[in-house]
């Protein structure tokens, strides 16, 4: 149990002047002017474009590799293969399989000793093989053209379910029967509960491969000119993990390897490793001590990118006749890909947030990560919760309609609260959910519309907890934070946190500026780059507000603590009677008798004994693992179908989203947008279509993405349940929603079919026509039966 | 993604074009609004020794009115400027929505009628970088001899995916195409071959020109269905016409497209229409006469069955909606 804590503020009037603002992003005009630097934009003297020679088959074994006519390539300067990365390996989840094993107590294993370059045999297509420098891209073009490979096919698996058949050919002989790893989770006592359960409902749900397509597109710039000092520029979400993998890779210490991550045109859990082209790139600039970068050109975009492959689950549910929830049971076969990789151990993720939100008596989930010769597979915004998730909440809508029970009634009776305890341990320390199911409900009109809709029309309603921050998964969580104060009262916040376009860094500037008391746009980032900022493990797990949002609170406290030395003296007062707030410092007992703030700075650093202000603040969560902090959503789809084209308009999304406390409603309601739009786009119309592991689609106009014409209505509430460990009590809105909304918009098509379950995502409008045949095959037996 | 080295030539009027096709028409790619072109030559689908940008050339960028009441349209009009045009959008209101269901606003500011009309075909095993497409054999487009889609067929079945073409067909539109000192005119009906390689009648030293539209009282519609609502090709798309009101109709064409290497003339079911009036009973049996009509079918894109049941909606639609007007 953690111990008794309360809120940093009052949950009403707290008093706070910044935060709750709408504050427009304070690198919103950077980003809409084209002024924002990307690492594509930076261009070093002497530099070198790099290009990676890619495997075209699926399996195949090097017979013969020849790199002597691209060498002899006038302009070019360096040709890498395996031999040059001998003994080195791109996997980087040393830390993470520690970790785990400490929150498990069982060692899940992580490596399957993915080469840089592929060995003798490729097992993807795309997979390295070879990669050159030269002094332009087109001269570096040419000479991947020279290099020759004689390969001799071998048999390729690209189905995970065949791949586990006797007799189909092995992806890594590591790994027998290509099964890479199989895990049970159970949690709480789901054996008694399907035994003594009324009923217990079951459905398969499939979910189609992926990419993040991501704004900005894998990119890596290296400086590896000095031996003692490599430098790295390339989009990532995790700066802290890409030293540790490098650095021990390159027999450098930590801090000899300085990332540099600018901006970061979107991430979606995606970048959280360092990948083979950054690998690459590094050896590519060690072997001609010039700077290289190493882009991807078009599709080869696809062939880099790792997100999620084929997941098919198989959900059960148990409950009794009057609504009460008692256990999930859920199977995942999930197709690793030729790497397998972190996959599975994410896979525990959705397991787990599958039932957060449930007062259960058990819960089970067992995944079995497959190789194939696909591409490797990782992980898609909202991980795979966005698929589980709607696995089980199309299936809690058809418990409810076999009991004649109204959904909503369903989730409300089953709805934890404060203070629950859930099945892993975890304490719900603040909860919002009930008030966020009540609010979609009333707000959606929920009541006048479900199964009063025409034909087609359908409303549907999900709900979803998200964890903020996940100690455990590394020994600390820390995020670190440095506040500056300038003499004119310009402050500086310096954060190792990306900003890759949740806008954390707007959310940093706010905090310090709610702290001291001034405008946030007084204040300014130093951020995205190592060799300044402060450790901060990233941004992933929702751990930027509530971890870094602590840290940037603490700094900020330590820096007003300093300033308020000389306000005190000046307003002859102690320094416990002093209020920052309106870009004023004043006595709490006499407010009338105040200082600027910028006067405070000035005379505080132009003082006689020449004082410096440095604020210093960290955080780390008090638990020895675990999470804090969960945020809650629930939230209401209203779609149309077409059932001639099999179309489907997402009409209306009504959020609800317990966050805590709200820091910024403008980038709150932006993150609901986004990920309203994410989730819309994983369920309608996100795929990968593939032929023998090859992908046909690999472009933006192909890989299909709704654009502003398709994204819904949506209406944004912020439930704030005040949450006692958060930055003024703020949790999270990085992922909540997205997990939510997809599952909503699911539930709502299916309640246009007339309750059908959608056995698939992405919902293309083939697959809605075989539904709705389905649904009226149901209707037509289940007429005859009557 | 590099462009091959080409030259890049600018001509300015329609003599220097003409003649410069006669010289170099072979090694020659021409460049109107580029939005294909360009895209088409960095994945080295096509590496013209030069590309003859026609943007300059006044002669075939004016909107002129026939005495006739019809209209003769330049190949080098912008889309952004033919959308917008109000006679386009009066005489020709089918016409207007197929321009504006073009790709994007920021395509069709730079995109040519003449342009989409010669549109090449596109495929998935070819539209994709050289380096992807070593993943492939080569194909009827990349100088082997073998269809990816349809892995039997002697000819390529890269699918034709120009939206304006449709209602020019069943407008009955001209193309006029000119190569020095030679002039002639094609129905655009005839423009278009069933072959994904050698998809018109152009020949290398030819320009089109113009399109003339013949005056039109009749009802006409185009719709278009895609996965997007915009910045997107069609999964299918029809262009219809009728003669008469409501359910009576002398005279009916209906023409589909994107589903297949060229626009398909749906004969028996615009036959069947005009004999019997666009009621329903009639539009159900003309359903049913669809699907003969389509040929082979690819999944290509979209489904083969999908396309099949989505010609019949268009049908449907297409004449429900002329019923209407
Ligand atoms: C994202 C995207 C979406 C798109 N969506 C659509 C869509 O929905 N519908 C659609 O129809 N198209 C679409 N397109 C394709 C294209 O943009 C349009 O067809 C456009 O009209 C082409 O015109 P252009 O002037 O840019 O042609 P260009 O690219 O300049 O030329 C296209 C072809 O026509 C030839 N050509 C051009 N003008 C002449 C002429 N006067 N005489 C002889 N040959 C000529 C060129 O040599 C070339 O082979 C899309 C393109 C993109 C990139």
């Amino acid at each position: 149990m953690p111990p008794e804590i309360k809120p940093q503020v009052p949950k009403d009037n707290p008093g706070l002047t910044v935060v709750g603002q709408r504050q427009p992003r304070l690198d919103g005009a950077d980003k809409v002017s084209g002024r924002s630097v990307f690492t594509d934009d930076v261009v070093l003297p002497g530099m070198l474009y790099g290009k990676i020679l890619r495997s075209t088959h699926a399996h195949a074994r090097i017979k013969r590799l020849d790199t002597s006519k691209a060498e002899a390539l006038p302009g070019v300067k360096a040709v890498v293969t395996a031999a040059h990365a001998t003994g080195m390996s791109a996997n980087s989840t040393d830390s993470v399989a520690k970790a785990s094993k400490r929150r498990t107590g069982k060692t899940i294993k992580l490596k399957t000793g993915e080469t840089i370059f592929a060995d003798d045999v490729v097992t993807y297509i795309g997979e390295e093989i070879a990669a050159v420098a030269a002094l332009d891209e087109a001269t570096a073009t040419k000479a991947l053209e020279l290099i020759e490979v004689e390969y001799e096919p071998l048999p390729a698996i690209m189905d995970s379910r065949r791949a586990v058949r006797a007799g189909a050919p092995q992806v890594n002989e590591e790994f027998p029967g290509n099964v890479w790893s199989q895990d049970i989770d159970n949690y709480g006592d789901p054996d008694t509960a399907f035994d003594e359960a009324d009923f217990i409902m079951e459905s398969k749900f499939e979910a189609g491969v992926t990419h993040n397509l991501y704004a900005e597109f894998h990119v890596a710039l290296v400086d590896f000119s000095r031996p003692d000092k490599l430098k790295i520029w390339t989009p990532t979400q995790t700066s802290y993990l890409m030293q540790h993998s490098l650095a021990p890779a390159f027999g450098l210490s930590v801090n000899q390897v300085q990332i540099i991550h600018l901006n970061t045109g979107g991430a979606f859990s995606g970048r959280g490793a360092v990948r083979p082209h950054h690998y690459v790139a590094v050896l590519l600039s060690r072997e001609t001590r010039r700077p290289v970068k190493v882009f991807s050109a078009g599709d080869e975009e696809f062939l880099i990118g790792r997100a999620l492959g084929k997941n098919r689950y198989k959900t059960r549910v148990a409950a009794d006749k009057d609504g009460t929830l008692r256990a999930f049971d859920m199977t995942c076969e999930m197709d690793g890909g030729a790497v397998g990789n972190e996959v599975g151990y994410f896979g525990w993720m959705a397991g787990l947030s599958n039932a957060w939100m449930f007062d259960l008596q058990g819960n089970r989930f067992q995944r079995k990560v497959i190789l194939t010769n696909q591409r490797p597979n990782f992980l898609g915004h909202g991980g795979m919760m966005v698929s589980s998730n709607c696995a089980v909440q199309q299936l809690l809508a058809k418990v409810a309609r076999s009991l004649d029970m109204d959904p909503m009634d369903l989730l409300l009776k089953n709805a934890v609260e404060q203070g629950h305890t859930g099945l892993s341990g975890e304490v719900f320390a603040s909860c919002g959910l009930k008030e966020c199911i009540e609010t979609v409900r009333r707000e959606s009109g929920w009541d006048d519309k479900y199964d009063k809709l025409p034909p087609y029309h359908g409303i549907g309603v999900a709900v979803g907890a998200m964890a903020a921050g996940a100690k455990g998964a590394f020994k600390h969580d820390t995020s670190a934070a440095m506040v500056r104060v300038g003499e004119d009262g310009l402050i500086t916040v310096y954060t190792g946190i990306p900003d890759m376009g949740q806008g954390t860094h707007t959310t940093m500037a706010m905090i310090a500026a709610e702290v001291l008391g001034i405008d946030a746009n007084d204040v300014q980032l130093v951020a995205g780059d190592t060799d300044l900022t402060p450790i901060d493990i990233g941004a992933f797990a929702q751990r930027g507000t509530i971890t870094t949002g602590n840290a940037a609170r603490n700094a900020a406290i330590d820096a007003r603590d300093q300033l308020a030395v000389y306000a005190a003296e000046k307003l002859e007062t102690s320094v416990d009677n002093l209020r920052f707030a309106h870009g004023q410092v004043s006595r709490v007992d006499d407010p009338q008798q105040s200082l600027p703030f910028k006067e405070v700075t000035w005379g505080t650093l132009n003082s006689m004994e020449g004082r410096f202000v440095m604020g210093r603040g960290f955080y780390n969560s008090p638990l020895p693992y675990g999470t804090t902090s969960w945020s809650f959503d629930a939230q209401v789809a209203e779609v149309i179908v077409d059932p001639e084209t099999g179309q489907i308009d997402v009409l209306k999304v009504t959020v609800a989203h317990d966050l805590g406390r709200t820091i910024n409603p403008l980038a709150v309601e932006g993150q609901i947008d986004g990920q309203v739009f994410s989730a819309m786009s994983q369920v309608i119309y996100e795929e990968l279509v593939t032929d023998d592991g090859l992908f046909l689609n690999p472009s933006r106009l192909e890989y299909k993405m709704p654009r502003t014409y398709e994204m819904p209505e949506i209406a944004h509430f912020m439930i704030e349940s005040n949450d006692p460990y958060g930055p003024f009590g703020a949790k999270e809105v990085g992922e909540g929603p997205v997990v939510v909304a997809g599952a909503a918009i699911i539930a709502a098509v299916s309640n246009a079919l007339g309750g059908t379950l959608m056995p698939e995502m992405p919902m293309t409008p083939m697959r809605v026509l075989k539904a709705i045949r389905a649904s009226e095959l149901e209707k037509s037996q289940s007429q005859s039966a009557a | 993604m590099l462009l091959p080295d080409h030259q890049y030539v600018r001509v300015d009027s329609l003599k220097d074009c003409l003649k410069s096709l006669r010289e170099n028409g072979e090694r020659t790619h021409v460049v109107a609004g580029g939005t294909d072109v360009i895209f088409n030559m960095r994945l080295r689908l096509f590496q013209p020794d030069i590309a003859l940008s026609i943007r300059r050339i006044a002669e075939i960028k004016q909107v002129e009115e026939l005495a006739d009441g019809g209209l003769r349209i330049g190949a080098g009009c912008r889309l952004v400027d033919l959308a917008e045009n109000a006679l386009i959008n009066e005489r020709y209101p089918a016409f207007a929505d197929s321009i504006r269901a073009v790709a994007s606003s920021h395509i069709r500011n730079i995109a040519t009628l003449g342009g989409n009309i010669c549109l090449k075909t596109r495929c998935w095993y070819t539209n994709n970088s050289e380096q992807w497409r070593q993943g492939v054999k080569e194909c009827f487009k990349t100088d082997g001899d073998l269809c990816h889609v349809i892995k039997s067929s002697s000819l390529c079945h890269a699918i034709n995916n120009a939206d304006t073409p449709l209602p020019l067909i069943v407008l009955g539109a001209v193309l006029t195409l000119q190569r020095e000192g030679e002039s002639r005119d094609v129905p655009i009906a005839d423009f278009y071959q069933k072959d994904g390689m050698d998809h018109t009648v152009l020949k290398a030293d030819e320009l089109v020109t113009h399109v003339t539209l013949p005056p039109c009282a009749d009802r006409t519609v185009f719709l278009k269905i895609a996965a997007r609502k915009g910045m997107d090709f069609s999964q299918a798309a029809i262009a219809a016409r009728a003669s008469g009101t409501g359910t009576k109709a002398g005279e009916v064409s209906l023409v589909l497209g994107s589903i297949s290497m060229a626009p398909i003339v749906l004969h028996e079911p615009a036959r069947l229409i005009a004999e019997q009036g666009i009621t329903d009973a009639a539009i159900e049996q003309a359903e049913e006469k669809v699907r003969a009509e389509l040929g082979e079918l690819t999944s290509l894109y979209a489904r083969a069955g999908y396309k099949a049941h989505l010609a019949k909606v268009l049908v449907r639609r297409a004449l429900k909606a002329l019923r209407e007007m």
